[in-house]
């Protein structure tokens, strides 16, 4: 409770120009690394997160989360630094992390509250449908969907979407990360991807030639959240400056900035 | 056919590429790659080895060179943090400014110069890119960046052969068909469009029709068009040639004019370099000609493409603005590629101009 009113009384001072000030004030998170905030992505994901990484070391990230993360860090007082996650399973698994937060477009599930923590949602994201070019009639219809090469990345929503709403008559083809799967459906492997809305807008955007039209989104309202460790200390602080962010416009101005894709004009698929 | 155009283009590429060569210094001489129009231009410089070649790179086209709009994508002031080879393959350790930007074509094309820069030194075979020291992920979009990238692998198609958009049927009328045979008449539309039909023919040969008269261009059949169609001539060529088949390129008017025997033929919408890349002035002949030619640095089909310098083409695209848009060449609508592929040949040729009225 002390630490929510610390940090209340640092984000009036961040609002009226005084960061510096409002950092001496704050009581130091409890970090992994004193006054810094290790966050961990899982790269890439056009849009949100790309860059280079050295080892487990991200030595250069832009996109969405990435500024989300160095924005949570400035409002606790902290300066961020980035580590990729060996695989996606690796940040929603169970057990001690070497980060104090994850942001890597991880749905809220409840199945996964066992395992990790979550902060408050940043964002809601559907799943998107995106052809392959000069794919015949655009399918309206999940029924249609159903009919088509689908292709998923592994262990993902899209993944599960498919399975358990789409159910395609051949079986969805799986590929291990999100620049193999877009590979696949511009040689034509595969008719369609269901993948996170944003993402495959960010994506058509980027290679306009290269793919077809999105064809809609399927309805899942999935809201993304920041990943934290079985109950870790820095929860709280960390929903605290978020709540600032969602609150003063910043969320959405970053999302205009790297996620300027209207998907809410997409048609749901049913 | 297509293999015999192909092989006289890869003659003349390579002969192109040995007169630049032989242009060079006498001395020890490394080959860099930089872009012209849709297509890599390699050019000679002093100095041997890895460094030197990469250094060269970063270094810049040289002021003739520019003029001749041949231009590098790698940002200026981009650091070369190291450069190493082990075996067959180079790595080259960059500054993040190589990846400044978010527009995906120039981010493919600079990452081709380096790849073909870098193979081109003797023993390269394949090139590791990294960013401020790290594996790049996700950067270069649709490329896998975290394996050593060959320039062979550049040169593949990755993408499926874009296939003709099906013609929708809308119902003919009477004005329409009436605007259309003006056009037909005046060397905007083939005979063949005058079917009374509105459609992508009759929008492209609107356009250039209002291009040529400096109207709007809207392409739609409005008053102010409709009124200048009824009074309009037939366009005139600008330059006198001999007899025979060519093309002017008119900038200012963004149009084609195919021409024979000093006549115009047609007068087609298209779309020149934009200012960052303009099409290059002057007198040109086509050398090659290919049904369909992969663009290495942008990594897209052009179709029906007639390159008349470099990477320099007449060719179809499926977006086709009003004004200037392209990396250098001349985009052509569907509507009228394929024509305009088969009214040009080898050896006819294509004069670029900056002003036409």
């Amino acid at each position: 409770m002390r630490r929510l009113a610390a940090t209340a009384a640092a984000l009036v001072a961040l609002a009226i120009g005084a960061a510096p000030a409002a950092t001496q004030q704050t009581a130091p998170a409890p970090t992994i690394s004193p006054g810094v905030l290790t966050v961990a992505l899982d790269l890439p994901s056009e849009g949100f997160q790309v860059g280079a990484v050295a080892g487990s070391q991200v030595v250069f990230a832009r996109g969405f989360e990435v500024d989300l993360a160095r924005s949570v860090a400035r409002r606790m007082g902290l300066r961020a630094t980035f580590v990729n996650s060996a695989s996606f399973g690796d940040v929603v698994a169970p057990g001690p992390k070497p980060w104090d937060v994850a942001f890597a477009q991880v749905s809220i599930l409840s199945g996964r509250r066992a395992a990790i923590d979550y902060t408050i949602p940043y964002l809601q994201v559907d799943q998107g449908v995106l052809l392959r070019r000069g794919l015949g009639p655009t399918p309206r219809t999940l029924a249609a969907l159903a009919r088509l090469k689908l292709c998923v990345q592994a262990t993902t929503t899209g993944a599960a979407v498919v399975a358990r709403t789409v159910r395609p008559a051949t079986r969805a083809r799986a590929y291990a990360d999100v620049t193999a799967l877009i590979q696949a459906l511009s040689t034509g492997r595969c008719d369609a991807v269901v993948y996170d809305a944003p993402s495959l807008a960010v994506l058509r955007s980027e290679v306009p030639r290269r793919v077809g039209p999105m064809a809609g989104v399927i309805p899942t309202a999935e809201r993304y959240g920041g990943v934290t460790a079985d109950g870790s200390r820095l929860t709280p602080a960390l929903n605290v400056a978020l709540r600032g962010l969602l609150d003063d416009g910043t969320v959405t101005a970053l999302t205009t900035k790297w996620l300027s894709i209207d998907v809410s004009a997409l048609k749901p698929l049913r | 056919v297509t293999h015999r155009r192909r092989r006289v283009a890869v003659v003349c590429l390579v002969a192109a590429a040995a007169a630049i060569v032989l242009a060079g210094p006498a001395a020890a001489a490394t080959r860099v790659t930089f872009v012209q129009g849709e297509q890599n231009a390699t050019v000679a410089r002093p100095g041997d080895g890895l460094a030197d070649a990469v250094a060269a790179l970063m270094a810049g086209p040289t002021a003739a060179e520019r003029t001749a709009q041949i231009r590098s994508y790698i940002p200026p002031r981009t650091q070369v943090r190291s450069v190493s080879q082990a075996g067959t393959v180079a790595t080259i350790d960059l500054g993040s400014r190589f990846v400044a930007g978010t527009d995906s074509d120039a981010l493919l094309a600079r990452l081709s110069q380096v790849v073909a820069t870098a193979t081109a030194v003797p023993g390269v075979r394949s090139v590791r890119v990294l960013i401020q020291g790290g594996v790049p992920l996700g950067l270069f979009p649709g490329i896998n960046a975290t394996v050593p990238l060959t320039t062979r692998a550049l040169r593949t198609p990755d993408v499926a052969r874009p296939r003709p958009t099906p013609e929708r049927r809308t119902p003919a009328t009477r004005g329409t068909r009436g605007a259309q045979q003006r056009l037909a008449d005046l060397g905007y539309l083939l005979p063949s469009g005058v079917d009374g039909q509105p459609g992508p023919a009759t929008t492209t040969a609107v356009i250039a029709f209002q291009k040529w008269e400096g109207l709007q261009r809207d392409g739609v059949l409005g008053p102010a068009t409709l009124a200048r169609l009824r009074t309009a001539t037939r366009p005139t060529a600008r330059t006198r040639g001999g007899s025979g088949r060519r093309a002017e390129v008119l900038i200012d008017r963004q149009l084609v004019l195919a021409i024979r025997d000093n006549r115009v033929v047609r007068a087609l919408h298209v779309s020149t370099g934009k200012p960052s890349t303009p099409t290059p002035v002057g007198s040109f002949s086509v050398y090659a000609q290919f049904p369909r030619w992969w663009s290495t640095p942008f990594r897209e089909w052009l179709l029906w493409a007639s390159p008349f310098v470099g990477g320099v083409a007449m060719h179809q695209f499926p977006d086709v603005p009003v004004y200037a848009a392209s990396h250098g060449c001349v985009r052509v609508p569907e509507a009228n590629a394929r024509w305009l592929f088969r009214f040009i040949s080898v050896g006819d040729p294509v004069r670029v101009l900056a002003a036409s009225r």
